[in-house]
């Protein structure tokens, strides 16, 4: 695993996370909560784009042919496999998922490599923003279940304690390792991770994932564009 | 200052404020309804990020003091 498969799998999680905030849009439970998920959406939505631009200065593009047939060639965490059901999914996301992409942004911005000290700073500025919404929404109380779940692909996004990550921040590419990012995490959420253990024998490190499947077949539709053509008139004979 | 009122359970509602230049002064440009300062905050800027702005601010509204009108017997 080289840095810009690193790189590409914050694209990935990015473009999902915010795929899955915008399906929110019309169902949060306030308007103001609606338009917030709207703006996070289309935040990290626009922070995806600039980190797939980042693949080709980095030197080699990890994105094969199979991304357009395959969609377990995708790089996303299992937590956004599935549209999410309830709110407390929600908030678990944008509490502890969003804010491990930002460590990780973080670890980049203050690493030793020149296009992700520059491209991605102005993502950290965004990010304060749903690191407050998230954290706000978290103080309220949710569900275990889905905080646990954040909690622990979190820690298994960040990779084992010697694997490619500690590898990157011992070459000073990244400013952070996985411990340093876990400590990072629970210092910004104020709180400790729940008890967990990975198997890290189990564990894809191209994918970041323990959990075999992939996104949803609507969703992997929509991102090749082939769901439009479901709506285009039947062509004449 | 909007006059309705669209408060329920423990959220409260912030006014908020916007300059687009740092010459002009801050202008209301609406207000949101939250819990808290955070969520306000992040309300805001989402809700009130389509124009440009170099400075944003908010106020909960029950904390502005407001001056007796002109006139008014209090």
């Amino acid at each position: 695993m080289s840095l810009s498969d690193l790189v590409l799998s914050i694209a990935d999680n990015k473009q999902m996370l915010g795929l899955r905030y915008a399906e929110w849009a019309t169902r949060a439970p306030s308007l103001e909560a609606d338009i917030a998920a709207a703006a996070m959406g289309l935040d990290d939505l626009g922070h995806s784009r600039v980190l797939y631009g980042c693949l080709e200065p980095l030197g080699a593009d990890p994105r094969g042919a199979e991304r357009e047939s395959d969609p377990a060639s995708l790089r996303a965490l299992a937590y956004f496999d599935e549209p999410w059901t309830e709110w407390a999914q929600f908030v678990a996301a944008n509490a502890v998922l969003d804010t491990a992409f930002t460590v990780m942004i973080e670890a980049c911005v203050n690493g030793s490599v020149d296009v992700l000290q520059h491209r991605l700073r102005k993502m950290l500025m965004e990010e304060r923003y749903h690191f407050l919404h998230g954290r706000s929404w978290l103080k309220s109380g949710i569900r275990a279940e889905p905080l646990n779940r954040a909690w622990s692909e979190a820690i298994e996004w960040f990779g084992p304690p010697d694997g490619e990550v500690a590898t990157l921040h011992k070459e000073a590419k990244l400013s952070l390792g996985p411990r340093e990012m876990r400590a990072r995490l629970e210092e910004q959420l104020e709180t400790k991770a729940p008890d967990s253990h990975v198997d890290w024998k189990s564990w894809d490190p191209i994918r970041r994932r323990s959990r075999p499947g992939a996104i949803d077949e609507h969703t992997f539709g929509m991102l090749r564009g082939l769901e439009e053509k479901k709506f285009a008139p039947p062509k004449e004979a | 200052m909007t006059s309705y009122k669209r408060v329920s359970g423990d959220a409260v509602e912030y006014e908020v404020f916007a300059r687009k230049t740092r010459g002009e002064p801050l202008h209301q440009v609406g207000s949101v309804v939250a819990p808290d300062d955070d969520l306000a905050m992040a309300y805001a800027r989402a809700t009130y990020d389509e124009e440009r702005w170099c400075e944003m601010a908010i106020v909960r509204k029950d904390h502005v003091i407001e001056l007796w009108q002109p006139g008014e017997t209090g």
